[in-house]
């Protein structure tokens, strides 16, 4: 930390806030809160005078409130700048009775009772996202007590009590009656790997962190005896199985059971432990001086609001997406921003210096290109058709298009931020997007070119880059069966898919059309994927009112690794294929001959209209 | 919590009912013969 505030290339804002983020890869603006700190850093020497002198005191809460400190406090001893911070909320200065003692005694002159908030406005081309985690708190697992009982603590509270600089010097003792306890209890996986109660996650780093607090113990106190209830001990990585025979060899004993029941003896306060040993198969009650529970990590609970701001993914568990789990670990689905440390998901600290080596790595690379490539296949506006209605800007996964409907200028694209997925232009009810290399007219040109001959027999199917087209390759390389008549259009995302290209199949006399896309856990442009789900849902609707059945548009979501799925999908559709007559058939090409003319020119109507209303002006 | 609501599948044409939220886009598969096809049902109002 202290290298961090000293190097001459890092500016460090601490005690601030991002607000805002605008821009795009190498030219994002950012706008930081620096909190009022009442305090000036530049002067205050952190000599500790004001803080003597405080009369208020309040739970230290990186102590997790296992100590006291005053409203005028340094919020950790190495914390970088090394100056104090006023907790105005607490502080008495501000109140009518003014107390003002600290501004009495600061020789140097550096409180400020009317210190504000300031914004500042930065440019930078990359962004890492380090938020890091929260922990788990396990008040609703109430077998374990941990609100009942005093002796029950959790491993982030035992992580203050024996640390040397924590509120007891790294003594250990009991919370009830500051004694050293003679036997001590971890329970693991407190929070995790349930998905009932708590998280359904492994949280990666408690075992061992459980092991090492053994060992701690074990090396002040040999003659503590540990006993830690478990489901199963996750000691790999590098020299982790060699510490935890050494915690073993000790004397830790490990209990394959996670107890059903915490009891507090009302006098004692010390703990019966009601538990299943899983190894032995039997029922067992053991005695404890104090209970850890091995807490889990969740996400951040601010998390949705870096999400918002850099529009990022999330996976199921809350913790933030990477573009790729093999290939891009640390790149963020937006270009220029990476993961680093709990933040993507939950790692000790050897696996968050990696990720953050790694992640520095591939911002700066990117930054010492100078210039960065960018999809090749991306949107285009054309101003003529654009209404400025402002629907694209909503579509798009990773704000790419600005529009001020307002001033009802046309929108426009960055193409630097623009993915190319496609989903702004299917939705752009004037046909105003057009996608390189995936016009409408080439993709209008493959669905008649497909239904050219003997439509009845086909089905069309629209198939998305990354996912469903893969899965169908994999059907072929693995020699999964699927009828012949299957004809593919691939498109980068599903969402491309515009209504106009699956009504034009029907009325090419198309019997069937199916359209596929990626799982939505596996979108490759964040959230477009429910953007196809949405139109399909309306299109059935639509078809419906034609008098079409709605079923003969299909829709599956095919992951590239679902060969088999791909291949059952299309026996499948063309099952139903089989049921649609040749009436029906002939019925939908009428109820749908409007949709061959091609697109009114918007721009001429727009043009008309203001011809029209330029001229009874006149008159 | 999601209400349930009812769906039918288009693929199999079974109906069932599935938690639902208004304007939440989910994936939903068919618990009859796993399509993705699963339209909502609008139920007549009671
Ligand atoms: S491009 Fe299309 S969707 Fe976007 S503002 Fe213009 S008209 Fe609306
Ligand atoms: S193609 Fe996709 S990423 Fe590009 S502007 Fe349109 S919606 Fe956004
Ligand atoms: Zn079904």
């Amino acid at each position: 930390m202290a290298d961090v505030g000293r190097h001459p290339n890092i500016e460090l804002h601490a005690y601030s806030e991002v607000d805002a983020v605008s821009g795009y890869v190498g030219n994002f603006n950012v706008t930081v809160r620096k909190k009022a700190r009442y305090v000036d850093v530049k002067e205050c020497t952190a000599c500790g005078d004001c803080e003597d002198v405080c009369p208020i005191t309040a739970p230290d809460e990186f102590e997790i409130g296992l100590s006291t400190r005053k409203a005028i406090y340094q919020p950790f001893p190495q914390a970088v700048p090394s100056a104090y911070v006023l907790n105005i909320d607490e502080c008495l200065g501000n109140n009518p009775i003014a107390c003002g003692k600290c501004l009495e005694v600061c020789d140097k002159k550096c409180i400020d009772y009317d210190d504000k908030d300031e914004l500042i406005h930065i440019e930078v081309g990359t962004v890492i996202v380090c938020i890091g985690m929260d922990v788990y708190d396990p008040t609703p697992l109430d077998e374990f007590g941990y609100t009942r009982h005093e002796n029950v603590i959790t491993s982030m509270e035992f992580e203050r009590l024996i640390n040397s600089g924590g509120p007891t010097q790294g003594h250990l003792i009991r919370l009830t009656d500051r004694e050293q306890p003679k036997t001590v209890a971890f329970i693991q996986c407190v929070g995790s790997r349930d998905a009932n109660r708590g998280n359904p996650y492994c949280s990666n780093f408690c075992c061992m962190n459980t092991v090492k607090d053994c060992l701690l113990i074990k090396d002040h106190y040999p003659d503590v005896d540990i006993k830690v209830f478990y489901m199963d001990i996750r000691a790999f990585g590098k020299g982790f199985e060699d510490l935890f025979q050494r915690s073993k060899d000790a004397g830790t004993i490990y209990i394959r059971g996670i107890p059903g029941e915490v009891e507090e003896d009302p006098e004692t306060k010390s703990l019966k432990l009601y538990v299943e040993n899983t190894t032995e198969g039997t029922m067992e009650c053991h005695e404890a001086d104090m209970v850890v529970l091995s807490i889990g990590a969740i996400p951040r609970k601010d998390s949705s609001t870096i999400q918002q701001l850099l529009t990022l993914q999330r996976s199921q568990d809350g913790f933030f997406l990477e573009a790729h789990p093999k290939l891009k670990p640390v790149d963020a689905a937006t270009q220029g921003v990476f993961f680093a440390g709990c933040a993507e998901s939950p790692k000790d600290i050897k696996d968050s210096v990696t990720q953050a080596g790694a992640a520095a790595a591939r911002a700066n690379r990117l930054m010492m290109q100078g210039k960065v490539k960018v999809e090749a296949i991306t949107s285009t506006i054309i101003p003529d058709l654009c209404t400025s209605c402002g629907i694209c800007v909503k579509v798009c996964p990773y704000n790419a298009i600005s529009c001020d409907t307002k001033a009802k200028t046309p929108a426009t694209v960055v193409e630097a931020a623009c993915a190319g997925c496609g989903a702004c232009s299917a939705e752009c009810p004037f046909g105003a997007i057009t996608m390189k290399h995936f016009t409408d007219v080439q993709i209008e040109a493959q669905i008649d070119a497909m239904l050219e001959v003997d439509a009845k027999d086909k089905v069309l199917a629209f198939a998305c880059n990354w996912c469903s087209y893969s899965g169908g390759d994999l059907a072929g390389t693995n020699r999964f069966q699927y009828p012949p008549n299957t004809r593919l259009i691939r498109t980068m995302c599903s969402g491309r898919v515009d209504k106009r290209f699956v009504l034009r199949a029907f009325a090419r006399g198309a019997p069937i059309v199916l359209l596929s896309g990626c799982h939505f856990a596996d979108c490759h442009y964040i959230n477009a994927v429910h953007w196809t789900q949405r139109r399909v849902e309306k299109l059935w609707d639509e078809l419906e009112k034609k008098g079409i059945r709605p079923e003969r548009l299909q829709l599956e979501w095919i992951s590239a690794a679902e060969g088999q799925k791909f291949a059952t999908v299309m026996r499948a559709v063309e099952e139903l294929r089989q049921k649609v007559t040749a009436e029906e058939i002939e019925h939908t090409k009428k109820a749908l001959a409007g949709v061959l003319e091609p697109r009114k020119p918007r721009a001429a109507t727009k043009k008309a209209t203001e011809q029209e209303a330029a001229a009874q002006e006149a008159a | 919590m999601a209400e349930e609501t009812k769906f039918k599948c288009l693929r199999c044409m079974s109906e069932f009912r599935l938690p639902y939220r208004h304007g939440v886009t989910e994936e939903r598969t068919c618990p009859n013969c796993s399509s993705n096809s699963v339209r909502r049902v609008k139920e007549d109002k009671k």
